[in-house]
């Protein structure tokens, strides 16, 4: 039978939608299931005011066959086998003849009972329960109160429609009891609507002008883009994004297809996109990759028949792009590098001083980079364009989309004329502002991206500016996030901790916390988001927590590292390997650190493990030094029959303690090896589960 | 339709509506909702209906009367209705449709945007309203107020009678707009917004802002320690407006204004506690 459910509430965020949906889906299967009732189809749709449901159930639960047992048979029958005066006393209670009462045989004995077909409860029955249970389940990211009330939801609730098999559930949520009907579109048709089932609620609403599908609203919304640009042969700018949130911000969409003086093409795309998305949800008009003087908006209407609509937004946009082309004419009329002199006056952070003081740190840390990355044909570029990065958080344009920083500086430096290399490195030093975002194309970019988050990251921990789940003032996980991004992208190897030494360095005597005290909060820092990134690709947390083991000497290192564990997981002979350096860890728990006597050894199998383990070492060495941390692990693991052979025959504890330190010594080279490629004795193996339980994160 | 015929529309709306229609407050202040017959009356359990017109001075917004659309003030109508009624959103719309607007012909949105304040520790769930992508109104669900959850739940309504008024008139030129049949925006405005640009961005004093914003702060704690809440509340007020003042003098750094502005909270919060404390008997 049909069931169909709208909560129908005030405008929710597209977001909100999206996961209310899910949860509705998720709810009402798990319900169903629990109570026994067979779903023949089940799903949500949605708008911006009505979280639907819709699908097929049985009328009720299937009957099954039930047991009732009552006393044991030695009390339920007297001496003769007749029913005892117990046994008959159970009959009256259940209502049941006394000839259908049988011995029912049970772990606990015998006992006096019968079997019964027990009729399934009616779907609408079980539906009175799930209903507000599962709506009432619902939880958003943010919540809030309204009225008298302190229920919580993402907004005010209007009404409930809910009915099966074409008669209203008798339920009722909030306050509000279950009925067959609803409302249309808020302005172009706000009357009632009944229905018994789907078919009848989406016919009558779209009568009312309210599209409940929204597939079926983005294929509206596609075919009139379709249908406006066609003719102009353009092309809408791509913005999926976009796209789906306007889907789920309209009850019925209307594509309006606007125009902007063509005087505002001289300006940037990056600063039209912007003003158009940001500021009005407007989608960007282009044809053959050229921006058009036009644009797309989707608005929640029938129609426009006097232009209104688009006449307004026009005027909007059109506001918004004289604003923009103010500032654009503004700030060319100022050089970046006279306008950097002005950052002396724009504190950065109160203890870490200026923008210009930054700027400063930028040229020092960068140049640095540059060397280190052996990129000498950048640095003079590179460090330029650290002198002048910063000049655009002047500017009129960035103070109003300050999401174009960066991005507007380079283009600035382009209209002055700058050379490219500077105006690359200036234009990509913000990105990659997340996970998601693109590393900059550019080495310069990227080197200089780096120079600017480590500074953030080392000054602000440095004046012990903490970060917790909550609190983030200046993002530095996001910069370490981009740090992080740019080194595993741009695949670049260089000593994290002299780097870490290098921008204390550069800060001097300005950091009130101790050096090693910063140095150490950051690699403990860079180590967490280290985890955090990798894990988020999907490597297992404890082949993450072997790969950091060794430590962050190399940033780009616990990839490769991790890359090499995650290669051998369900190889059969990892997990023999992993016990063994488990092993040998326990062993030398604790031991002090021991020198290795060749003429000391004793035993065979001590002797060859020695031999074989200097060749290990000798041919795994450049590989290690390389980063090619695959190579040397399938070479490493060369070392495991003698290792077996050596623990199978030598007692490690040897009587003369000589000969004990001299084994500790060779296990704790071999140890040493080990953790060059990872801290083996983290991988978690199955013959190790119950012994060391870890708490996954 | 005039900006002073909006204002006597809205009045005319809201008074039925059963608001009490309150007289704008004689201090600077950056929105509405910092105004006495918001802060104070959304805290208590009391019902509460109000609509006034509250100048709004955001000193950084100044434009030298150059920009078309920014002003470093602006005037908003303020709609408190306490506890929420069921129907505001319907209420609302009609009240669109009073001043004339055939709301049929257009695009009317509420658009997610949460709002917060946190100067006076407030903070809303609710949206913007689009007209035809125009921002006409803030419409807030308040939650918390003074650091106060807020029970009944109050619902704000804060048109931007500027903007309102350009989509009513059609004009792209705020300084175009009648305020009266032959009262202009222009004639009402122009030097003000020139004159206090240049005083705003240049020549406000930062040291007697600073002093300023110290004096007061003490006051409002001994105030408090008086129990005279709304006088100390009116320190707070001069507080945020001189700290938005310095502010557009460029004279805060961001460490320094994550301070100030959770100095005038304390203050603010504290106020709101003690406005909502049981009283002692006496």
């Amino acid at each position: 039978m049909e069931f169909l459910l709208e909560l129908l509430t005030e405008e929710l965020p597209a977001s909100h939608i999206r996961s209310a949906l899910d949860q509705l889906e998720a709810g009402f299967r798990k319900e169903l299931a629990d109570a026994r009732i067979d779903v023949a189809s089940l799903r949500t749709l949605g708008t911006p005011r009505r979280l639907i449901v819709a699908g097929d159930f049985a009328a009720g639960q299937p009957d099954r066959e039930e047991t009732v047992t009552g006393p044991p048979m030695t009390i339920a029958k007297a001496a003769d086998g007749s029913l005892s005066p117990a046994g008959r006393g159970f009959a009256r209670s259940q209502g049941v003849d006394e000839s259908l009462l049988g011995p029912i045989v049970t772990p606990r004995g015998e006992y006096l009972g019968f079997r019964r077909l027990a009729k399934g409860t009616p779907t609408a029955e079980i539906l009175m329960a799930a209903v507000p249970r599962v709506l009432g389940g619902l939880s958003f990211p943010k919540m809030m109160r309204w009225a008298e009330s302190p229920f919580r939801f993402s907004r005010p609730i209007h009404g409930l429609l809910c009915v099966f098999g074409g008669t209203p559930v008798e339920t009722s949520f909030e306050g509000f009891p279950a009925t067959g009907a609803t409302v249309g579109h808020r302005i172009a048709s706000p009357g009632p609507v009944t229905a018994a089932n789907f078919a009848e609620y989406q016919a009558r609403l779209e009568k009312g002008f309210v599209v409940v599908d929204p597939e079926a609203r983005k294929s509206m919304i596609l075919a009139q883009v379709d249908a406006a640009l066609g003719p102009l042969q353009a092309q809408v700018y791509p913005d999926a994004d976009l796209l789906d949130e306007l889907t789920l911000n309209v009850e019925h969409p209307l594509v309006v297809l606007g125009g902007f003086p063509e005087t505002y093409l001289s300006l940037p795309l990056e600063v039209l996109s912007t003003a158009m998305r940001q500021g009005q949800k407007l989608f960007s008009v282009v044809r053959d990759g050229k921006q058009l003087p036009l644009f797309l908006g989707v608005a929640d209407a029938p129609a426009d028949p006097k232009g209104l609509i688009r006449r307004g937004n026009e005027r909007v946009l059109r506001a918004r792009l004289e604003d923009a082309r103010f500032f654009w004419d503004q700030d060319r009329k100022v050089r970046l590098r006279e306008r950097a002199a002005g950052l002396k006056n724009v504190v950065f952070q109160e203890k870490l001083g200026s923008y210009d003081d930054k700027a400063e740190r930028l040229k020092k840390i960068a140049s640095y980079l540059c060397d280190k990355l052996s990129a000498a044909e950048v640095k003079a570029d590179v460090v330029e364009a650290a002198a002048l990065c910063k000049a655009d958080l002047l500017t009129e344009m960035v103070k109003e989309f300050s999401g174009l920083q960066g991005r507007m500086g380079g283009l600035y430096a382009e209209q002055e004329g700058l050379p490219a290399a500077v105006q690359r490195a200036i234009y990509e030093h913000y990105q990659p502002a997340g996970l998601d975002d693109d590393s900059p194309s550019s080495l310069g970019g990227a080197i200089l991206s780096l120079a600017d988050k480590m500074d953030s990251i080392v000054g602000v921990l440095g004046v012990g500016i903490q970060v917790s789940g909550s609190s983030d003032p200046f993002g530095l996980r996001r910069n370490a996030h981009g740090v992080a991004k740019v080194v595993l992208d741009k695949k670049l190897r260089f000593s994290f901790p002299l780097l870490l030494d290098k921008v204390l360095n550069v800060y001097g005597d300005r950091l009130p916390l101790e050096r090693a005290a910063v140095k150490a909060a950051c690699l403990d820092f860079f180590a967490g988001r280290l985890r955090f990134i990798l894990e988020k690709r999907g490597f297992r947390y404890d082949l993450v927590g072997a790969a950091l083991g060794p430590g962050i000497d190399q940033l780009y290192d616990a990839l490769p590292r991790v890359e090499a564990l995650d290669s051998l997981k369900s190889s059969p002979q990892i997990e023999p390997f992993i016990l063994m350096a488990k092993r040998i860890n326990n062993i030398l728990k604790g031991q002090p650190a021991a020198k290795v006597n060749p003429d000391l050894f004793v035993d065979k199998e001590e002797r060859d493990l020695h031999s074989s383990f200097a060749i290990i070492r000798d041919n795994a060495q450049p590989m290690l030094a390389r980063g090619d941390y695959a190579r040397a692990q399938g070479i490493i693991f060369k070392i495991q029959p003698v290792l077996n052979a050596f623990f199978d025959k030598v007692l490690v504890m040897a009587e003369d303690k000589k000969v004990r330190q001299n084994r500790l010594g060779l296990l704790q080279s071999i140890q040493k090896m080990l953790l060059g490629i990872a801290d083996y004795s983290q991988v978690v193996v199955e013959g190790d589960r119950q012994a060391k339980p870890r708490a996954s994160r | 339709m005039s900006v002073q015929d909006l204002i006597l529309g809205l009045h005319r709306f809201w008074g039925g509506q059963g608001c009490y229609l309150a007289q704008t407050y004689d201090l600077e202040v950056g929105a509405g909702t910092m105004t006495p017959d918001t802060f104070f009356r959304v805290l208590d359990k009391r019902p509460w209906r109000v609509g006034y017109v509250q100048p709004s001075r955001r000193p950084d917004d100044g434009r030298y009367g150059e920009n078309p659309h920014r002003v470093q003030k602006h005037f908003q109508y303020q709609v408190i209705m306490k506890p929420s009624p069921a129907d505001i959103q319907d209420v609302y719309v009609q009240s669109l449709r009073s001043l004339g607007v055939v709301l049929e012909e257009h695009d009317l949105r509420f658009d997610e945007d949460n709002w917060e304040s946190p100067t006076i520790g407030a903070w809303g769930v609710g949206w913007q309203v689009l007209l035809d992508g125009l921002e006409i109104t803030q419409f807030t669900y308040f939650q918390q107020c003074g650091g106060i959850d807020l029970s009944p739940v109050p619902v704000e309504i804060t048109y931007g009678l500027e903007r309102l008024e350009m989509f009513l008139e059609q004009k792209d030129d705020i300084y175009d707009l009648d305020w009266s049949a032959d009262v202009s925006y222009r004639d009402l405005r122009f030097r003000e917004e020139r004159e206090f640009s240049e005083y705003n961005f240049s020549v406000a004093s930062v040291t007697m802002l600073k002093q300023a914003f110290g004096a007061c702060q003490k006051e409002a704690s001994r105030l408090i320690a008086k129990d005279l809440l709304l006088p100390a509340y009116d320190m707070c007020l001069k507080c945020s407006h001189n700290f938005n003042l310095l502010d557009s003098r460029g004279a805060i750094s961001v460490t320094e204004r994550v301070k100030m502005i959770s100095q005038i909270r304390a203050l603010v919060n504290e106020i709101a506690r003690r406005y909502t404390a049981p009283k002692e008997a006496a």
